[in-house]
């Protein structure tokens, strides 16, 4: 076989091979979709199921984080709660040295003055003409102290500080008593009252070491309640004594103490946290959790692909307690399961949050839990259990929304558990079960 | 040198896709698959009419009685494919490496040899969007829906010759897999999470055939049957299905005036139709071609048609191809390259697929 006689001829056809070498490395088989017809029958199936017995052996605990240890300070004051924030200061030196040369003679601190800085993270939307006032409260503050106990020292306020009026101030700061207020941010999510207390005001005692206690209570002409931040979250009270120097009878002026933090801060309340019974409870001050136990269908669990998981929950009725915060539920696995001191894994795998809510009424709660069931689908020995735990709200500034953690809000939910029948919690999972690939 | 390029060039073009497989086509995605062509390239630039007379072709093996020396062949082809599903249009483009057959003589007239190509084609790829409902709503999705592999025909023949008498049988071992994935990606993703799932399905089977050749003066004439046996598709070591596969019988008839010119025509009848469910058919394809040299070039035409096994709607699918070829000799024929171009037109329910195919084809003679 011979083709062509000249040399051009047999290079035009080298080239035809050497184009078709190149145009055979190219792959592109999809075709148009017409189904039925030209659809594959091995197709993806989506289902969608309402399991009501997936949640099972559920159960109600409080004191997972008590007042004191809470990252927020909580106060108000209605009819049906009264809370009050409490602090207590450390100690300060209370002789420093006269002179700042080579005499290390010390004398006694006079105090002039002290400024007390707050932070003031959320108040009730409708509070009008909100005015702080302070209390001195005796030393010796701790997780002890309780409402009764500290109600009599809440009697005559040190100052009384009208937190609405600095706010309509041009400079944000009263000429006359030296309070100011500052916000952090540009949308005043987060603001910072400074509050002067003269030397009649300002609570020096020398015997206690400087250590000084105080107590917050809010007034307003309606909805009278608000949130301060706790040293717990860095954003506790702090003090900053004005000092002089007894020099032999001669006051000598010294700078400013540095602003001295806190012993110990929390807050007291009229309300006793609702009694736990056979329903989910969540919420409230000492935070009360739930405990869930999931049963996933094994026929789901091994040969599906979850691809979304939604968690009902039925309340019985309003809240037990209602507030006007923020808040929303968060379900955190457990890293083994202890009953009520299950402890969680330090990461956050899995952790799911419903939507944000006020719960004024009764209202079912969901959760997209899809993240924590395609973890258990991928560890089958993982404890099946998850804590549900209600947390508020707590705006930072404008760029970054946090939560205020547990015991952040006296709002407490109580929700039907699985000894409802009819209102039990359920789990809808939709999934996509295992292709049957190789049958034509 | 430039025998040495050309062979390279070729060498390139079989082996530049990784993938066995014959024409793919949306009728491979119904019941097993596009069925190969056991055609070499020469043969299938006749339309295939020639092939039950060529020993480089796999449809038989009696003509491999015919070779006196070892010769190994291999073939390569690039299709572009246009498809027009009910207004619906779409293009594919495929690279295949459809056939490899070596053959040797052992003496006393007898030849043995072996090779493997496509038996059944099953790539596909379907991207389908749709809106399904989903907690009282509708959630659109995209499914993208593919299958990328074939069933290969690795046979071993053994032919003998009786003066005007080729006689040849062959085992068929019927082995492949197809890399399968389904994936369901939805537009709110925020809410559900996709879905992958993908797989590998094996596949394994057997075969049997015979056929004969009785040359006599200008007139050649050929039977050929074939039984294979059922075809098990397995996932992860579990079988998953089994599928009987068709019997074979044909005839082709070459008629050779003078050196120069020969003209062949075939017929194939394929009993599909147990194969699968009501979608399956049994087949009946011709083919018609000429083979002619020209002051020592060869120039081939031919043509071809028939059933198609597969397809929806309770009718099989017809096909039809036109194709032309040539071929190129080096080293004193001890290499040979042959081409052929093929025009195909497919019709189904609600399909017509048009597409050229290029082939190339090398085979050593050392």
């Amino acid at each position: 076989m011979r083709l062509g006689s000249t040399a051009w001829g047999r290079a035009g056809i080298l080239v035809a091979i050497g184009a078709l070498a190149a145009l055979a490395c190219v792959q592109d088989i999809t075709s148009p979709p017409v189904c039925p017809d030209y659809c594959p029958g091995g197709k993806l199936v989506t289902i969608e199921s309402v399991f009501t017995a997936a949640v099972a052996r559920d159960s109600s605990f409080t004191g997972y984080r008590r007042a004191h240890e809470a990252l927020v300070m909580l106060a108000a004051n209605e009819a049906s709660r009264d809370s009050r924030p409490i602090f207590q200061t450390l100690p300060i030196p209370i002789r420093v040295r006269i002179d700042s040369g080579s005499d290390t003679t010390t004398g006694a601190i006079v105090v002039d003055s002290a400024r007390l800085t707050l932070t003031w993270l959320r108040r009730d939307a409708t509070a009008r003409n909100v005015r702080l006032e302070l209390y001195r409260l005796p030393i010796g503050l701790d997780s002890t102290s309780t409402f009764a106990s500290l109600a009599p020292s809440f009697g005559t306020p040190l100052r009384v500080v009208n937190l609405d009026s600095l706010l309509d101030l041009p400079t944000f700061r009263d000429s006359v008593t030296g309070d100011s207020i500052v916000s952090r941010d540009s949308l005043r999510r987060v603001i910072v009252v400074s509050i002067m207390l003269d030397s009649a005001q300002a609570p020096y005692s020398e015997a206690d070491s400087g250590k000084a206690a105080f107590g917050v209570r809010v007034t307003a002409d309606s909805h009278p309640a608000l949130v301060l931040g706790a040293a717990e979250n860095g954003e506790g009270p702090v003090l900053q004594w004005y000092r002089r120097v007894d020099s032999a009878g001669t006051l000598v002026n010294k700078a400013p103490q540095p602003p001295v933090g806190l012993s110990f801060d929390g807050f007291v309340s009229s309300l006793t946290p609702p009694p736990l019974d056979s329903n989910l409870a969540v919420g409230g001050v000492p935070a009360t959790r739930s405990l869930l136990r999931f049963t996933i269908p094994r026929a789901i669990r091994d040969s599906s692909q979850i691809i979304r998981a939604t968690l009902f929950l039925v309340p019985t009725g309003p809240p037990l307690v209602a507030t006007s915060d923020t808040v929303f539920l968060k379900l955190a696995r457990v890293a083994a399961d202890v009953g009520a001191k299950s402890p969680l894994p330090a990461d956050t795998i899995g952790e799911a949050r419903s939507a944000l809510f006020v719960p004024v009424g009764g209202d079912t709660v969901r959760l997209e839990v899809t993240s924590l069931m395609r973890l258990w689908q991928a560890d089958t020995i993982a404890v099946n259990s998850a804590f549900i735990s209600l947390v508020a709200l707590e705006r930072r500034d404008s760029t970054r929304i946090t939560e205020a953690g547990e015991a952040g809000t006296f709002t407490s939910l109580q929700f039907f558990s699985s000894r409802t029948p009819a209102y039990r919690p359920g789990l809808r999972l939709t999934y996509v079960p295992r292709v049957k690939f190789g049958t034509p | 040198m430039r025998a040495r390029l050309a062979v390279t060039l070729v060498l390139i073009a079989l082996t530049g896709t990784g993938v066995s497989a014959a024409q793919d086509s949306p009728l491979s995605i119904h019941g097993l698959g596009m069925p190969g062509r056991f055609e070499s390239v020469r043969a299938r630039a006749t339309g295939g009419a020639f092939a039950a007379f060529d020993p480089l072709s796999a449809l038989s093996a009696a003509p491999a009685a015919a070779v006196g020396r070892y010769t190994a062949t291999a073939a390569g082809a690039a299709s572009y494919l246009k498809d027009d599903l009910n207004g619906v249009t779409g293009t594919r483009r495929t690279g295949r490496f459809p056939l490899f057959q070596v053959l040797g003589t052992l003496g006393h007239r007898v030849v043995v040899g072996g090779g493997f190509t496509t038996y059944l084609d099953r790539s596909y790829r379907v991207l389908i969007a749709d809106t399904i409902m989903l907690d009282g709503s509708g959630q659109a999705v995209t499914d993208a829906i593919s299958s990328d592999g074939g069933v290969t025909d690795a046979r071993l023949v053994l032919a003998r010759r009786w003066g005007r008498l080729l006689v040849g049988a062959g085992f068929h071992l019927l082995t492949g897999s197809t890399r399968v994935s389904a994936v369901r990606t939805f537009t709110d993703t925020s809410t559900y999470r996709g879905v992958s799932e993908a797989d590998e399905v094996a596949y394994r089977g057997a075969g049997y055939s015979a056929s004969a050749v009785l040359i006599l003066p200008t007139v050649t004439v050929t039977g050929f049957a074939r039984t294979d046996t059922r075809l098990t598709s397995e996932v992860d070591g579990a079988e998953v299905a089994v599928n009987d596969l068709p019997r074979t019988i044909g005839g082709a008839i070459r008629l050779q005036p003078s050196p120069d010119f020969g003209f062949a025509a075939s017929l194939i009848r394929r009993s599909w139709a147990s194969a699968a469910d009501s979608n399956a058919y049994n087949t009946t394809s011709w083919s018609a071609g000429a083979d002619v040299r020209l002051a020592g070039v060869p120039l081939r035409v031919g043509a071809r048609g028939g059933d198609l096994p597969f397809g929806p709607g309770g009718r099989a699918p017809r096909e039809f191809a036109v194709a032309a070829g040539s071929g190129l000799a080096l080293s004193q024929g001890r290499a040979v390259i042959d081409f052929a171009v093929e025009r195909l037109r497919r019709t189904g329910v609600g399909l017509t697929e048009t597409g050229w195919t290029a082939l190339v084809g090398l085979t050593l003679r050392p």
